[in-house]
């Protein structure tokens, strides 16, 4: 076989591959893994090393202005020299992934990853996973424009990109693969199962290969009993409230801090100084908290009850001043100082009630409450299960983790309809999963859809002149113009004339605006068709004129409207 | 349906001069005009296969509060009623999403860099970006306002080129201004660009409506760009051929553009064929 030969084949094999919507997403799928992988693991590390930097510091007087420090650079770096507006990370992949098919910008992968350095590394109360969820749906958006993928390939590239964030950054693929199928994705499907699953153990296996394979917060055995299961539900329900109040701290915060007119690099060092001052007298709230949380499962917190009160509290306030304010990160890490704070208050609390009680250690609790904040918070129960099971390697706690889990998702989902991520998302109209009646309406348009084979008539056309238009098409209704200026007047619609049509002495008396239909509603090329099909339902009509400018354009019909329907459907969904 | 043409307002002289030129563009070919006046610097815009954001430089925040009153009284003088496009949804808070549902786009050569940097041979990287992404042409303007009386399209042969004269077939059709097209000649003979045409039905097209086709032997091409007439407006492909090619043999577009003080309408490769 000559070159040339050789060259056909491997075309052709390649041809072959690429012409498989699966092959092509699989082959990539590790990739992406393994670049997000690495994307969490430079994260972490950085994050230790200025940690450790920072923590020298400490002891100096001034060293409550270092968070405000570093949240002011960070916002320099993302404002000024990247010009990039920051959102908190994963509703902005969730929005890209509704509304555009995960179209991501490419410096989206490395924007927040540094900025969220700057601004936990120096103290900032923010975890690094949202910004490292952020970088690998960049990294998997951009890979996908790169070989030219169709949009339903690259939605899954983005979920893998995500995915194997989560799983570096956590040592946890199975997290990996739940939260994205559960919350950027939202759907779960055959064709975004597998390639998912391998991005998460890519970036498993990195984070492992360069960090050691390390469970996040050590295993202890817990025994678990019937007293343990029954308390469980008391965290259900502090869980759910501290949910709700944390989420909604967080979004009052954000409208606290836009309120003074303040240049943007001040704003969140305003923030960040109010969260230096917190951790003068409470300096587990800065960072992600890891080390707290650590010593909380092992039984080590020795503060009392009062302290761990006050710390939830100052927790919860710490990250909302933190994030409310422009610093950059996410809130996975805070939920989980805060629900295990929680838990620990709890048990303290319970063993103060009942001292007798046989339940296990305050540090199965402590897990407990871990897993109820993340499912409060996110409305994403399975990943709070599967977090904790994972960095805790405690599988024997997994009824009460399940209990907890479902019962605080459903609960917060009574009182707040959509999660933190998601919440903005949906009051504004814009949380839209591919292959839903909304997201497919918008992608079509009224422009796209509209028929403009239509003959229009003049209002002054006598019904004589009408009658041999009439014959010559085949349509059954008409739009009237001003004979004048075209400007759109009505329609005629042939089956309501018909008393005239075979009234020969109406012929030469009546003209076209005589007998056209003037309160038919009309719509315009710009409208949004989920409020054109409410008009057409409203109004019973299977047809509606287009108008713009006060000139007829043609007509939008229900079955155009389907058949597109149909198509887009087909092109979301793959099925 | 009404064509649509997309403009960024700067109300500045500057602006100015590419608001008139859109006006004019819009009021030669009859296409609706849409005119976004930014509330922020910095916006998105969505592609099938990239998401640009674009942004501005400060001077397209001057004066915002009489934007839109500057906008509307240019327009007048035409005759024209833009429609002043308001962004619904929002990337981040400060980050509108700009639709591409549009026909045309019209743009300076740089929306990101100072003023002063509007000159030949300079197209900005975010104009650069939209261009290569779009599904429509850009209408790169020049620096001052000229009515354009023909059109001259730039023909290389390549599938890209062809889209490029099937846009030009039909400006000069709808304008009912002359076409004429412009060739380098020296890598490929007569028949072959003959042959190329045939292959993309456009020879018959050709035949009756080019006035002139300005076939350039002599070396070095842009010395015999004189011949185009300075009040053409030229449509050219661009971004066809890939990153080594370019980088190997040169591209026609930079040369052009650096060259050339006309008005340009740039196809990009993703742009679709126009029709009859």
């Amino acid at each position: 076989m000559n070159f040339s030969q050789w060259l056909s084949t491997v075309k052709l094999k390649w041809a072959i591959f690429r012409s498989d919507d699966r092959l092509i997403v699989i082959a990539l799928a590790g990739f992406v893994g393994v670049c997000s992988g690495l994307a969490a693991v430079a994260l972490n590390r950085a994050l230790h090393h200025l940690g450790d930097f920072a923590h020298g510091l400490h002891h100096h007087w001034w060293a409550f202005v270092l968070p405000a420090a570093g949240a002011s650079l960070s916002a320099l770096f993302l404002n000024t020299l990247l010009k990039e507006r920051a959102g908190h990370g994963v509703p902005e992949v969730v929005y890209a992934v509704s509304r555009y098919g995960g179209l991501l910008r490419f410096r989206s992968s490395y924007s927040r990853l540094i900025s969220s350095w700057l601004t936990i590394g120096s103290g900032g109360s923010a975890g690094p996973e949202a910004p490292v969820v952020m970088s690998g749906a960049a990294l998997g958006s951009n890979i996908a424009k790169y070989f030219s993928l169709k949009e339903r390939q690259r939605i899954t590239l983005v979920g893998c990109g995500a995915a194997g964030a989560i799983a570096a950054i956590f040592n946890a693929p199975i997290t990996g693969l739940v939260f994205t199928v559960e919350v950027v994705l939202g759907e779960w499907r055959a064709f975004n199962i597998i390639p998912i699953a391998i991005a998460s153990v890519a970036g498993t296996e990195v984070s492992r290969l360069l960090q050691g394979n390390q469970i996040a917060f050590g295993h202890r055995q817990y025994s678990i009993g019937l007293a343990d299961i029954g308390a469980s539900f008391g965290i259900v329900v502090l869980a759910t409230i501290v949910s709700v109040i944390f989420g909604r701290l967080l979004n009052s915060m954000h409208h606290i801090a836009s309120r003074p007119n303040l240049p943007h690099w001040l704003r969140p060092a305003v923030g960040g100084a109010a969260v230096g001052i917190i951790a003068i007298y409470l300096p587990q709230v800065l960072g992600e908290g890891y080390g707290a949380i650590q010593d909380m499962i092992h039984g080590n917190f020795t503060a009392g009850l009062t302290i761990a009160v006050v710390a939830v509290m100052a927790k919860m306030v710490a990250t909302a001043l933190t994030l409310g304010w422009g610093g950059s990160g996410g809130i996975f890490a805070p939920s989980l100082m805060v629900g295990s704070l929680l838990g620990l208050v709890y048990y303290r609390l319970l063993v103060m009630l009942v001292p007798s009680g046989a339940i296990a250690g305050e540090g199965c609790f402590a897990l407990l409450g871990m897993a109820g904040l993340v499912s409060g918070i996110l409305q994403a129960p399975l990943t709070g299960i599967f977090l904790v099971v994972e960095i805790t390697g405690s599988y024997e706690v997994i009824l009460p983790l399940i209990i907890v889990s479902a019962l605080t998702s459903t609960f917060c989902y009574y009182i707040e309809p959509g999660s933190f991520y998601l919440r903005d998302l949906i009051e504004k109209g814009q949380y839209m999963r591919p292959g839903t009646d909304a997201r497919v309406l918008s992608d079509l348009s009224v422009r796209e859809l509209v028929e403009t084979d239509y003959l229009t008539v003049p209002g002054n056309m006598l019904l004589k002149e009408f009658i041999e238009v009439i014959q010559q098409s085949r349509k059954f209704l008409f739009p009237v113009e001003d004979y004048a200026d075209a400007r759109y007047l009505g329609i005629i619609f042939i089956d309501r004339i018909r008393p005239y049509l075979f009234d020969t002495q109406m012929h030469t008396v009546l003209m076209a605006e005589q007998v056209m239909e003037t309160n038919v509603p009309q719509v315009t090329p710009d409208d949004e068709l989920v409020d054109v099909l409410n008009i057409m339902e409203n109004a019973r009509l299977s047809s509606l004129p287009v108008v713009e400018n006060g000139r007829f354009v043609g007509m939008l019909s229900k079955s155009v409207l389907l058949d597109h329907y149909r198509k887009e459907l087909i092109v979301q969904t793959g099925i | 349906m009404e064509e649509r043409l997309l403009h960024v307002f700067r109300n500045t002289p500057l602006g100015r001069e590419t608001l008139l030129q859109s006006l004019y563009f819009c009021n030669t070919l009859k296409v609706g005009l849409h005119i976004y006046v930014p509330q922020t610097t910095q916006f998105l815009m969505y592609f099938d296969h990239d998401a640009v954001q674009v942004d501005l430089d400060s001077s397209y925040m001057t004066l915002p509060d009489c934007a839109q009153a500057h906008a509307a009284e240019l327009a007048k003088q035409y005759g024209l009623t833009p429609t002043f496009f308001t962004p619904k949804n929002f990337t981040a808070s400060q980050l509108p999403d700009i639709p591409s549902n549009f026909n045309y786009m019209c743009c300076p050569r740089s929306i990101t860099d100072l003023s002063s940097k509007l000159g030949l041979g300079y197209i900005g990287p975010k104009v650069r970006r939209i261009v290569k992404s779009s599904t429509f042409p850009v209408f790169l303007t020049s620096g001052v306002f000229k009515g354009w009386k023909s059109v001259a399209v730039f023909y290389g042969g390549s599938s890209n080129a062809n889209k490029a004269l099937s846009w030009g077939l039909h400006l000069s059709r709808i304008s009912g201004f002359p076409l004429d097209m412009v060739t380098s000649v020296r890598e490929h003979s007569d028949d072959y660009f003959d042959q190329e045409l045939q292959e993309a039905g456009l020879y018959d097209a050709v035949e009756q409506h080019v006035r002139h086709w300005h076939k350039i032997a002599e070396s070095p091409f842009e010395a015999h760009l004189y011949n185009v007439p300075h009040d053409a407006l030229l449509v050219l492909g661009a971004y066809g051929h890939g990153l080594i090619k370019d980088l190997l043999f040169g591209s026609k577009m930079e040369t052009i553009q650096s060259w050339m003080p006309n008005n340009i309408l740039l196809v990009g490769p993703n742009c679709g064929f126009r029709g009859a």
